[in-house]
């Protein structure tokens, strides 16, 4: 079993009392079915001041950001994938997660597409490309940022939302159709493999 | 601008304007009830949360400033999203904006894009055989690859600009299109 990975930028670490408050905030956000929950209420559920809450995540991007981070290192949090072509395995598995947490997965995403206040968007990317470089070394550079640029895309919690509102596909079908597509993208360079 | 003719436009489209100068997390009711000249009360009326505002204030963006090319190839389909991308890259506060209301759980019961449906009727008409399990990975795939989300990723994940996101999503929608079977297009 391979190591967890939570992306290319690190975790930073978490007192106890941090670590407390986002995963009361992660509590919330799931029963309420909403990311709009007050500082109050965070603080009662997690049994400290709300000037704590506040002394530690002066903002609500900051708190937001922070959870995002914390529920994709720990509820999302996945096995490290050997070869670029385990790649639609890991997707998949990743997709049916999503699926069992609805509301986190969309506060992920959202904070992912923020632009510049927001959470990095392609956090698995240089796993991917030490993954290809190691494997297919020969890939000219437009087609390796091409390949990169669709697993990156594909292998983010984005993949089950958009599936699912524009299509509404169901946990299952969700998991074989970004597979599907992930399994398309490595297609063109099964053959390609260094010796 | 033209003059809005209700509450609710008017709203989304001073919002808009802030949007020039500030990120969405930092409009705050407030500021949008001065600019527009309204109580804060009365933006609550129209949108109850932020998340009801964003996802408005998208789909306005969306109609105003990146109307689709109608398209029924392939070829026109990669054509009409290249221009978007183009156009996201231009505005790129207002591109970030349908990216993230494109990611919030939906506030109400929102139909599929327009993007979404003509994908579906573009690949009736190209690969009129194909089964229905495959035509539906192939169009969330190349809907999701013309997304918004696409844009977003690609230039802040991976900092390349409008050229080379049409690149990728070139490459990415042919290597998709590769997995169908060469049968079930239709003879042109």
């Amino acid at each position: 079993m391979g190591a967890v990975v939570t992306g290319s930028t690190a975790v930073p670490v978490l007192s106890g009392t941090q670590r407390a408050i986002l995963a009361a905030y992660t509590e919330l956000i799931e029963e309420l079915g909403s990311d709009d929950v007050s500082y109050r209420v965070i603080a009662r559920r997690a049994g400290i001041a709300e000037r704590t809450v506040f002394r530690n995540y002066p903002t609500r991007v900051d708190l937001l950001l922070a959870t995002a981070a914390w529920i994709e290192a720990t509820l999302f949090a996945r096995e490290e994938s050997h070869s670029i072509f385990d790649v639609p395995l890991a997707i998949r598995d990743a997709m049916q997660r999503y699926d069992a947490r609805p509301e986190l997965a969309h506060v992920v995403a959202e904070t992912a597409m923020r632009g510049v206040n927001g959470a990095a968007p392609s956090p698995g990317r240089a796993q991917l490309e030490r993954l290809l470089d190691a494997e297919v070394p020969s890939l000219d550079p437009a087609h390796r940022r091409a390949v990169i640029a669709a697993l990156s895309h594909l292998d983010s919690v984005g993949t089950w939302v958009t599936f699912r509102r524009e299509f509404g596909m169901d946990g299952r079908d969700i998991a074989d159709a970004a597979a599907w597509a992930a399994e398309a993208v490595l297609d063109g360079i099964r053959d390609r493999v260094a010796p | 601008m033209e003059e809005p003719v209700d509450t609710a436009t008017a709203i989304l489209a001073s919002a808009a304007v802030l949007l020039r100068e500030r990120t969405f997390d930092d409009i705050s009711y407030r500021a949008l009830a001065d600019e527009v000249g309204i109580s804060e009360r009365t933006i609550y009326r129209q949108y109850p949360t932020r998340a009801h505002l964003l996802a408005a204030l998208s789909n306005w963006i969306e109609q105003t400033c990146f109307p689709l090319p109608p398209f029924v190839t392939v070829s026109d389909f990669c054509a009409a999203v290249h221009q978007r991308f183009h156009a996201f890259d231009a505005s790129p506060a207002y591109a970030y904006v349908g990216a993230r209301a494109s990611a919030i759980s939906p506030t109400l019961d929102t139909e599929p894009a327009y993007l979404t449906r003509a994908i579906e009727a573009m690949l009736d008409v190209a690969a009129p055989t194909l089964n229905r399990r495959d035509r539906r990975r192939v169009a969330a795939s190349l809907r999701y690859f013309s997304s918004a989300m696409f844009w977003a990723r690609l230039r802040t994940g991976l900092d390349l600009d409008a050229a080379e996101i049409c690149d990728a999503f070139d490459q990415a929608v042919s290597t998709v299109l590769a997995r169908l079977p060469e049968a079930t297009w239709a003879r042109s």
